[in-house]
């Protein structure tokens, strides 16, 4: 029963994450709804460990981890690129971020 | 009705003790609604910081301590930060506000928050019954162990069983971490 109460709020948290990544217009918005989403994929992760049948071979924690360390070079990227986006259109609206042109 | 009860009661619930987790998770998903519902930006980091903190107690609390502490460090210590930075420098400006041709369309933006609400809540309810009620929900879960990731076997399995992973993990941090300090660099006029 524990197991599918976590698995049920890591639901509701990506949820919330896709909420903010579908209908904020901001590109910062859209960035935190992912960093929500991968941190309900890493409550996966722990969870399934917990309840797994050898927790000893530390799987799970491997997986949380990798996926934090990639976590955080994808936020470097991700805001690298909205300051760039924003130095060029004077906005962070992503609805005008239409051109594939520089 | 009774009937009802008694079923209820007697899934396997375990010691209340057990159910302490559910603290940090709720003050969790409380701090991820705000961050997703706030107008102001900077409310919107900070209440991302807050659930991110939540989300370490909770790691904690569920025996992986040292994902908790790493959770704290990179997301609450290094991204936050970060994500507060590109808010700070990216400023909204009046003209590029007045500019944006879907300020006048309403509708467009009354679509995208129904589409995307609907969306989100057709991918929760597909979860959920997922987890509640596909024919694998019913089978036995094994008892949670008093599992315990000691940082010692964690750099054990790191230097062994998944060092390729590491290399690689440490080639694309710090190919990431150089493009994004080239991509975020003033360009200079040729």
């Amino acid at each position: 029963m524990m197991l599918q109460v976590l698995l049920a709020i890591s639901a509701v948290l990506f949820c919330f994450g896709l909420l903010a990544a579908l209908t904020r217009s901001k590109a910062i918005m859209v960035l935190i709804g992912i960093e929500l989403m991968l941190g309900a994929g890493n409550l996966n992760f722990i969870a399934f460990w917990k309840f797994s049948a050898h927790p000893e071979l530390l799987t799970g924690v491997m997986f949380a981890i990798f996926s934090i360390a990639l976590a955080a070079a994808e936020a470097a990227v991700g805001l690298a690129i909205i300051i760039q986006v924003h130095r060029r259109l004077r906005s962070v609206n992503i609805n005008r971020a239409d051109q594939l042109k520089g | 009705m009774h009937d009802l009860i008694q079923r209820f009661l007697s899934l396997p619930w375990g010691q209340p003790t057990d159910w302490l987790f559910l603290i940090p998770a709720l003050l969790m998903l409380l701090a991820a609604a705000g961050a997703v519902m706030l107008r102001n930006l900077i409310h919107c980091a900070l209440c991302l910081t807050l659930s991110f903190i939540a989300l370490g107690i909770l790691f904690i609390a569920l025996g992986a301590e040292f994902v908790g502490f790493v959770q704290l460090l990179v997301y609450v210590g290094a991204v936050t930060m970060l994500i507060l930075f590109a808010i700070l420098l990216t400023p909204a400006s009046e003209v590029a506000a007045s500019n944006n041709p879907f300020r006048s369309f309403s509708f467009s933006k009354t679509l995208n928050a129904v589409g995307g609400g609907a969306v989100a809540l057709l991918v929760l309810g597909g979860l959920l019954a997922a987890i509640f009620f596909s024919p694998h929900a019913r089978e036995a879960v094994p008892p949670a162990q008093a599992a315990v990731a000691p940082a010692k076997a964690i750099g054990e399995n790191l230097l062994t069983h998944t060092l390729l992973p590491l290399q690689g993990t440490a080639i694309l941090l710090t190919a990431a971490l150089i493009g994004a300090a080239l991509l975020a660099k003033e360009e200079k006029p040729l």
